[in-house]
């Protein structure tokens, strides 16, 4: 395959042998999930560029589920299937729906049949099971089986010379024992003459199942190697830059009593929940801790556990002095001790569309602008005013629908309704997310500035260059607990990325000095 | 499922494109918006005046269509209840029925005077709102399916209570204090549902709980992360709706003198278009207890008026349905463009 010119891919030439498995490897952002997006015919790319198919060009763009016929097929990271149907009935439609079936279903005799066809696999999952009740492992291998017996139809075809199969990122939310299964099953299905793109930022993951490897850096193909010409080191260099040199981060080590005169204002202990395995952290007053780590490392379930909205397991979460034990904690009591929470999903999350700017920014303060329990709605719209002014949202009209202002000015509205309560601890989960280059210049000034104020703030972002921009110091985690700390001058990018690569790979067991690690 | 979800005006405005801002919209459109329903009303009036004005306009006529509707006004505040937190109650007519029926119950075949039996009445309907909540709230259930399944054991506990006959002779002092007694001829009653609309509409509009319910209504998880105890509010939702429905029931029983087993059942669809109906003015796209009560009078006189017409009995569901669906249709039109 070649590629030519993308919005966020620059001269990708890319190629797959019949019968290889190709590993697709690169940071957050450099133009992985582009490719994919492309030949799903979800994104149109540039003029200029070309794909060749066995030895044909295709013309591009692509058209959406023309991969069909192109003999492509894609197992995304949500595997795409029916969460609440069978088994069966999820291979059975994926048949039908593609051959345009019109006979009428009988489900013993599908049944037995699917059971063969996953036994064919050695998949072991009941056929009759809903899908959400089999464990992540057996959803992932159900979804491969489906995009195997497509490469399977369409070898059946005379027209499609080739079968290919994505995986994008498919072993981000499995335990690790379990993914051998998967890979089992992968290279089951190359040996019956598929080819397979195994896209990852996991190197261990890429270097047990891949024959070959490819880094991509900012929309660029940076380099290849055979998967056992490489080593480990070359190709986290590869994926980081040049500019990475060995600088990955000092061993974790427990944080407070070590730092500046600053008095610690929010401690964790013992976090363990979702998919963190046990955190300690304590953030100073004043400072701006950044948490990096990639999807599945724990780092984007911290400020949900918390904040109480999604339940750990033990903990307990110091604020101000007060002790709150996190299982039992609820966002009710985590507004009252002083945290807030600036969530990800902004439009689920964060705002209330449908309210105007003034209820949204005032739904936390309003209890002290009542008289004899009724509101006073001018002193009301007197602080609405000069948060829109503080705050620089636009329109300044406070009776907006928040839902019609742009993501930027959600973004200073959920950040004006939070800092209006003064935090002890800010948890800020990617509030850059989707929100232009001037909102977040602000964003940081804003934080920073309440930050001077005394309060803590944890950041959680997979934007490195963001995290060495605001932070103070950098936690980085991997499989459920902190792995490294960069303090000072190690608050870089390239140091953040190459730590997080580095400690996310499970060939960094062996590189690794023991201390940073449980 | 929530009840939001049901009023098409909620999730439209969201994605109607803003160039320049919310007001490109213009506040002439707001404004048209906020007032086509009380404007209808007044047109109906109008219409009717011309055609039929000297049964119309006549003050018995008036003050008829305000004293009769008081029920469905009162089942209406009950409905806008849970559906201003985005749940939806469908055994309110089964809770209205029980009250009714305990009440008689009580004061005709045990001898216990009105006041205690109306206080029994009234706990009854709180202990029904409350299981209303535990089982959707507390049990995270489908607030649909559920209260579907109480309204018919609410009714199936009406038909025991009664043995299937129609309890007469109330105390005359219920009608007396509901129905028989007025102010400038038109009955007390209606006093009582404007009164809790008008205390609903305070606290909706002028206090932080009123805030808060709001956003428990229109986006339950911001609100469950800015900290406000959803679960609380929702049940407060289904305990006050059950015990508006109570209040329903007495001012029912207080009209017709007797406990109907199969009287009550009917009001629910009606109110329900009532605060729907109310949903799409005064406050578009929010429930709201003004345009509530104005959409039950709205109803109330397209039906009156159809009747002094000449239509018969049927006009009645056929008008509260169109009115309805036209309502919704038109407020959605009027966002797409």
């Amino acid at each position: 395959m070649r590629f030519g010119s993308f919005c966020a891919l620059k001269d990708v030439d890319f190629r797959v042998e019949r019968g290889e498995i190709v590993g697709l490897l690169g940071e957050n952002g450099c133009g992985k999930s582009t490719l994919v997006k492309v030949l799903a015919g979800v994104n149109v790319p540039d003029e200029g560029g070309s794909l060749w198919l066995s030895g044909r060009q295709v013309p591009l763009p692509l058209l959406p589920g023309q991969f069909r016929d192109l003999g492509l097929s894609f197992v995304h990271q949500d595997l795409g299937l029916a969460r609440t149907l069978t088994v069966a009935e999820n291979l059975v439609f994926a048949e039908t729906a593609s051959a345009k079936s019109r006979r009428t279903i009988n489900w013993r005799r599908e049944v037995r049949r699917i059971e063969h066809l996953l036994g064919s696999y050695r998949v072991n999952v009941d056929p009759q099971a809903p899908i959400n009740q089999l464990p992540p492992v057996g959803q992932a291998l159900v979804a491969i089986v489906r995009a195997a017996e497509e490469l399977k139809a369409y070898r059946e075809r005379a027209d499609v010379p080739q079968s290919i199969l994505f995986l994008d990122e498919p072993t981000v939310f499995l335990p690790e024992n379990e993914v051998e299964f998967l890979f089992d099953l992968v290279r089951t299905i190359v040996r019956e003459g598929a080819s397979a793109v195994f896209i990852s930022h996991d190197l261990g993951a890429v270097r047990a199942l891949c024959d070959r490897a490819v880094v991509l850096r900012d929309g660029e193909l940076v380099g290849e190697a055979a998967i056992d010409a490489v080593t480990d080191r070359e190709l986290i260099d590869m994926i980081v830059g040049s500019a990475s040199g060995k600088l990955v981060g000092r061993a974790h080590r427990p944080a407070g009593g070590t730092g500046p005169a600053a008095a610690t204002m929010c401690e964790v202990d013992g976090l363990r929940g979702g998919r963190v395995r046990g955190v300690d952290l304590a953030v100073r007053s004043a400072e701006i801790v950044g948490i990096a780590g990639l999807l599945g490392s724990g780092a984007e379930d911290i400020p949900y556990l918390c904040f109480g909205s999604r339940r750990s397991d033990s903990g307990v979460l110091t604020v101000g002095g007060r002790r709150l034990r996190l299982p039992r904690m609820r966002p009710f009591d985590a507004v009252r001790a002083g945290v807030a929470l600036v969530p990800a999903d902004r439009r689920r999350d964060g705002i209330a569309p449908t309210l105007t700017v003034a209820e949204n920014t005032t739904i936390l303060v309003n209890e002290r602008y009542t008289r004899f329990g009724r509101l006073q709605a001018r002193r009301l719209g007197d602080l609405v005013q000069r948060l829109l002014e503080k705050f620089d949202v636009r329109p300044r009209r406070p009776d907006a629908r928040l839902g019609e202002l742009s993501g930027g000015n959600q973004q200073r509205v959920v950040l004006a309704k939070w800092l209006e309560i003064d935090p002890r601890l800010l948890l800020l989960h990617e509030p850059t997310q989707g929100v232009d280059i001037a909102a977040r210049a602000e964003i940081y000034r804003l934080v920073r500035e309440a930050a001077a104020g005394g309060m803590a703030t944890l950041w959680v972002s997979s934007d490195f260059e963001e995290l060495a921009t605001v932070c103070d110091r950098v936690l980085v985690m991997a499989d459920g607990v902190v792995r490294a700390e960069l303090t000072g001058d190690e608050v870089r990018e390239d140091a953040i990325s190459a730590a997080v690569y580095y400690y996310s790979t499970t060939a960094a067991s062996v590189l690794s000095d023991p201390g940073g690690h449980e | 499922m929530s009840a939001t979800e049901a009023v098409p005006t909620t999730d439209e405005r969201e994605r109607r494109p803003g160039p320049g801002g919310p007001a490109a919209g213009g506040g002439f459109a707001v404004l048209a918006e906020r007032l086509a329903l009380p404007t209808a009303w007044l047109a109906v009036i109008v219409i009717y005046s011309a055609t039929t004005p000297d049964t119309f306009l006549r003050w018995s006529n008036v003050s008829n269509i305000l004293g009769s509707q008081a029920v469905l006004l009162m089942l209406a505040l009950a409905a806008l209840m849970p559906s201003l937190v985005g749940d939806f109650d469908l055994s309110l007519g089964g809770i209205m029925g029980l009250t009714a029926t305990v009440i008689a119950k009580l004061n005709i075949q045990h001898g216990v005077d009105i006041v205690t039996a109306g206080v029994a009445g009234m706990l009854v309907a709180l202990v029904a709102g409350a299981l209303n909540g535990l089982f959707v709230v507390v049990c995270d259930t489908n607030a649909l399916i559920v209260t579907l399944g109480m309204g018919s054991v609410f009714t199936g506990v009406i038909f025991w209570l009664t043995e299937n006959n129609t309890l007469i002779g109330i105390d005359p002092a219920l009608s007396q204090w509901t129905f028989t007694t007025g102010l400038a001829t038109i009955p007390l009653e209606f006093f009582y549902g404007v009164g809790v609309m008008l205390l609903i509409w305070y606290v909706t509009s002028f206090t932080p709980l009123g805030l808060r319910a709001l956003f428990v209504g229109q986006s339950r998880e911001v609100a469950r992360l800015s900290g406000i105890r959803v679960a609380r509010i929702r049940i407060g939702g289904f305990i006050l709706g059950g015990f508006i429905a109570g209040l329903a029931g007495v001012l029912f029983l207080g009209t017709t003198g007797s406990a109907d087993p199969t009287a009550t059942a009917p009001y629910l669809l009606p109110a329900y278009a009532a605060v729907f109906l109310g949903a799409t003015s005064i406050k578009p796209g929010r429930f709201n207890a003004i345009g509530t009560g104005v959409a039950v009078y709205f109803l109330a006189t397209g039906v009156n008026g159809l009747q002094l017409l000449g239509a018969k009995n049927y006009v009645q569901q056929l008008f509260y349905g169109a009115a309805l669906v036209a309502a919704v249709v038109l407020s959605r039109q009027l966002r797409r463009r």
